[in-house]
């Protein structure tokens, strides 16, 4: 679209070679990549810190019930608009894992220069959930059915069901117990009450809150699989999300 | 050619653009150009008069250090009350967290109590209690910084109580946090887990950027874009590519079962988080009170900063009694009659000529007397006390000490509704 009313110039040859084509194909391709990663770094990151929030900020968040079902199911927004665009308009199988990537990019950011940097809480207090294997799985699983359908139920459950297998090799060493003036402590509970946040008081974690009791102490398989079940549906209308952004309409000049 | 609206917006834009964004430049280089003064102050006069007034009223409190070395560990200590008259407005402090009001943790908190109760979860505070809690602090990150005791309420918010100038000297570098878990071992938690955290998360990012890079490369985005516009969209994905996808997602697999399975090795006993709200804390026996105070009504002169409050005063004691301190919201009001010199607090909360009472002499045991309580000074002011004459609840609150000649103390609490005086001049 143009508001200029000028005429364009003669048809001709814009390149001088097949060679500078090319070139200025691929250049233009490394720059379309770089703005889309950004793109998709800024919007996915407000709008995982925004749902997922303090889930993510902070290790004494990280419980069995409530992250496990919160997290993947905000993150699944962007991973299944993001391989709408890719797959729909490029068939490119890696929408889920750049936009996955793109985000841990920006948080790994975040946590670095303004949790640690600016506000010194240490790293093993604010790091972020770990997505990518997540995103290999819709990715490959889309790559080899070639079918949003099948992906929306095979990857979003799969989706919610890697979530926490993702992050125990991390998060396991945070587990282990201990004691102070004689309350029993993980060390995630320990970091948290340690490291002073004056604006994060105790009680607004919520750990293993809800019903689900069912199952005794088995809480984390219950909730990755509600998870996944939602994640199917988040996929569905997040993948019509996508292909909605990624339409492209004209105004007509007399539109304007 | 007549122009539109929108055309004749375009030029006018485009003609401006270059010098607005000239200026827009310049503004930003002057923003990012000079140092900005780091915040010292914890919002705490941000909050309405009568709910720092009328929610939690801190006395006693004390810093056992104010210059400290990295790793070296102090303590806060002091007593609250739970004010009776607790406002409508605010929860009520059913789920309460004992918090530090500092600028990150420049000192971490390595235990907390309220009573004997230690306190690293919320717990339930009962009206009309009073509470002494203590919390000791562990210097780690030099600097000169504004510590305060805090307790936060659940939908109520932080009430910040009285803050101290706390200066830490040494370098970061040297800080530790060692923890001894239940197996015996002893970590470092400042640095514990970290170098892992990076090297798990980076790895797989790193795998990542190879699938990206794998895609990628074979013929980019726009010739791609163009292949599916030209219809050839199932043609793009070849037998090799999709025999690729899934050795690699094999291969994920492979090592996510991998990690996880070591993980479960290498600490086979782990637990879920602990949380649960502790009931129960034990509050401070202030025995039978021996003083009673009843409001009288009250007003607030605005331009004077002065506030005055009628009190029936009755001493059911054995001793004689004179008022001398009024404390609300962190400041201490101090009778000069009664305190002779000068105690141990931060200025800014310390009105030490702040009291007087229209009629010094002591209450008899027994005696029952009408007095005229008046609190004034600037730090009223200062600390935005006198915003209560804008609160939609314009109520004071707060704790009013007598001493004895033997030095006993005694503490009444007191409030109502005042009157503002927006007049020079008005009384009572």
């Amino acid at each position: 679209m143009s508001l200029s009313n000028e005429t364009a110039p003669a048809a001709g040859r814009a390149w001088a070679s097949k060679e500078e084509f090319i070139g200025c194909v691929k250049l233009t391709d490394w720059i379309l990549l770089l703005i889309l990663f950004l793109v998709l770094l800024g919007s996915f990151h407000i709008h995982y810190m925004l749902l997922a929030g303090d889930w993510d900020f902070w290790i004494d968040f990280k419980d069995r019930r409530m992250w496990p079902t919160v997290a993947p199911i905000v993150a699944m927004c962007f991973a299944a608009a993001a391989q709408s665009f890719f797959w729909q308009k490029f068939r490119l199988p890696f929408g889920a894992t750049v936009a996955c990537f793109a985000l841990l990019v920006g948080e790994w950011i975040n946590r670095y220069d303004n949790f640690w940097g600016w506000t010194f809480f240490p790293i093993n207090l604010v790091f972020p959930s770990a997505l990518i294997p997540m995103g290999f799985w819709l990715d490959v699983v889309l790559l080899l059915s070639g079918s949003w359908i099948v992906t929306a139920v095979l990857g979003g459950m799969g989706w919610g069901l890697l979530f926490y297998p993702s992050n125990w090799p991390v998060l396991a060493q945070f587990h282990q117990a201990t004691e102070v003036d004689g309350v029993l402590l993980t060390l995630a509970d320990l970091i948290g009450f340690n490291y002073v946040r004056t604006g994060t008081p105790e009680y607004i974690r919520m750990i293993e809150r809800g019903t689900l009791r069912t199952f005794g102490k088995d809480v984390v398989p219950v909730a990755a699989f509600f998870s996944g079940f939602v994640s199917m549906l988040v996929y569905f209308l997040w993948w019509k999300v996508g292909g909605w952004f990624s339409t492209v309409k004209y105004l007509e000049n007399d539109d304007v | 050619m007549t122009q539109s609206f929108f055309q004749k917006l375009a030029r006018a834009a485009s003609g401006r653009a270059g010098r607005l964004l000239s200026v827009g430049a310049a503004a930003v280089v002057a923003a990012t150009t000079f140092a900005a003064t780091p915040a010292a102050a914890h919002g705490e006069r941000s909050q309405q008069a009568f709910l720092r007034m009328r929610t939690l009223n801190w006395y006693d409190v004390k810093w056992s250090k104010t210059t400290l070395n990295v790793n070296e560990e102090m303590e806060l200590t002091g007593k609250v009350h739970v004010f009776s008259g607790w406002p409508q407005a605010v929860a009520k402090p059913e789920e309460a967290f004992l918090n530090v009001g500092e600028p990150g943790p420049v000192l971490i908190r390595k235990s907390a109590f309220v009573g004997d109760s230690p306190v690293p979860r919320t717990f339930s505070l009962d009206i009309g209690h009073d509470y002494d809690y203590k919390i000791v602090l562990k210097a780690r990150r030099p600097g000169r910084y504004h510590v305060h005791v805090q307790i936060n309420v659940k939908d109520g918010g932080p009430i910040v109580g009285p803050g101290q100038w706390v200066e830490i000297k040494g370098d970061m570098k040297d800080f530790t946090n060692p923890v001894t878990l239940l197996d015996g071992s002893t970590i470092d938690l400042e640095s514990y887990g970290i170098n892992w955290t990076y090297g798990y998360h980076f790895l797989w990012m790193a795998a990542a950027l190879v699938w990206i890079l794998y895609w990628f490369l074979q013929k980019g985005i726009i010739v791609r874009g163009w292949q599916v516009a030209a219809g050839k969209k199932h043609e793009m994905i070849s037998a090799g590519d999709k025999r690729f996808g899934g050795i690699w997602l094999a291969s994920s697999m492979l090592a996510l079962l991998f990690f996880y399975a070591n993980a479960n090795r290498e600490f086979p006993r782990t637990l879920p988080m602990q949380a649960g709200l502790l009931t129960g804390i034990s509050f401070i026996d202030n025995g039978k009170q021996t003083v009673t105070a009843s409001f009288g009504g009250g007003s607030y002169k605005v331009p004077g900063r002065e506030l005055s409050v009628n009190l029936r005063i009755t001493n059911n004691g054995q001793e004689p009694l004179r008022v001398g301190e009024f404390t609300t919201a962190g400041l201490r009001f101090l009778n000069p009659d009664v305190f002779t010199s000068r105690p141990d607090f931060p200025d800014y909360l310390l009105a030490d000529r702040g009291l007087s009472v229209n009629d010094p002499t002591p209450i008899a045991p027994g005696e029952t007397r009408n007095l005229v309580i008046t609190v004034q000074d600037a730090r009223f002011d200062v600390e935005r006390l006198s915003d209560l004459a804008y609160d939609t609840d314009s109520q004071f609150g707060g704790l009013l000490f007598l001493f004895s000649p033997s030095g006993k103390r005694e503490q009444v609490e007191i409030g109502g509704p005042v009157i503002p005086k927006f007049q020079l001049g008005a009384t009572l």
